[in-house]
């Protein structure tokens, strides 16, 4: 949706602010679901994203006791990429805008 | 008596499968389904395998769409490959992981299972291949620990 220019706003913001919304940071984020073992989503966050066992726990937890987790952010490139990793790995996961 | 592991790792690296003749006809069965859902937009688990990538934008990178079917479809075949081996190797058992996780996943979206609630009201049948399914999925994460 193509919000309004504040009054006075010139072309030149519409870029700026076009740019500041292309370069926002992209999140993986995963979503729990009732059957996937908690020892596979650790796992497979030690795998895909080379993590801790105490970060890919800690993550898993925030996954199985919030519903969801931001797991990585950065380029949507890359966070599509690790998406992909996920899906593969039948992990529910999406990608969306920081 | 502690219970016979379905994996577990040798000292070669490699992971050894203990597994009879009816849990690998049952996984074969699963290996057959998703390497039939990759490429049949009719099968039932053929949405599972491909959701969507980023939902807000109106159409994912065909690129990435296309990598993860490579990567499903290489992994099945794996497991097809390695299905009736004694001992797989690490790859062949991140093969074999992936692979029974998305079977788990869509089985479950087949049944309508997408929470708690759902789970607990699942038929005996639906109940058994998930239990059955996590179990492997246990055990072969503990032998990749």
């Amino acid at each position: 949706m193509h919000e309004e220019l504040p009054h006075g706003a010139t072309g030149t913001d519409t870029l700026i602010r076009d740019k500041q919304e292309t370069e926002r940071a992209w999140a993986v984020v995963v979503w729990d679901d009732p059957v996937t073992p908690m020892a596979v989503v650790t796992l497979v966050f030690k795998k895909v994203f080379g993590y801790s066992e105490s970060k890919a726990t800690q993550l898993m937890l925030q996954v199985h006791h919030e519903g969801r987790s931001a797991v990585w952010s950065g380029s949507r490139d890359r966070a599509e990429g690790y998406c992909v990793k996920l899906h593969t790995f039948g992990l529910l996961a999406t990608v969306e805008q920081a | 008596m502690p219970r016979s592991k379905a994996f577990s790792a040798t000292r070669d690296g490699q992971i050894r499968v203990k597994l009879n003749d009816a849990a690998r006809e049952f996984l074969e069965v699963v290996v057959e389904a998703i390497i039939a859902a990759e490429t049949d937009h009719e099968h039932e688990w053929h949405a599972t395998l491909h959701r969507p990538i980023t939902p807000e934008l109106d159409a994912d990178d065909p690129l990435r769409v296309f990598e993860r079917q490579q990567i499903l479809e290489s992994n099945a075949a794996m497991m097809k490959a390695s299905l009736r081996n004694a001992s797989i190797s690490t790859a062949e058992a991140w093969a074999w992981l992936a692979t029974m996780q998305l079977a788990l996943r869509a089985r479950t979206a087949e049944a309508g299972v997408n929470t708690e609630d759902d789970l607990k009201k699942a038929s005996p049948q639906e109940l058994e291949t998930i239990h059955a399914l996590q179990y492997f999925l246990f055990e072969l994460t503990t032998a990749l620990l």
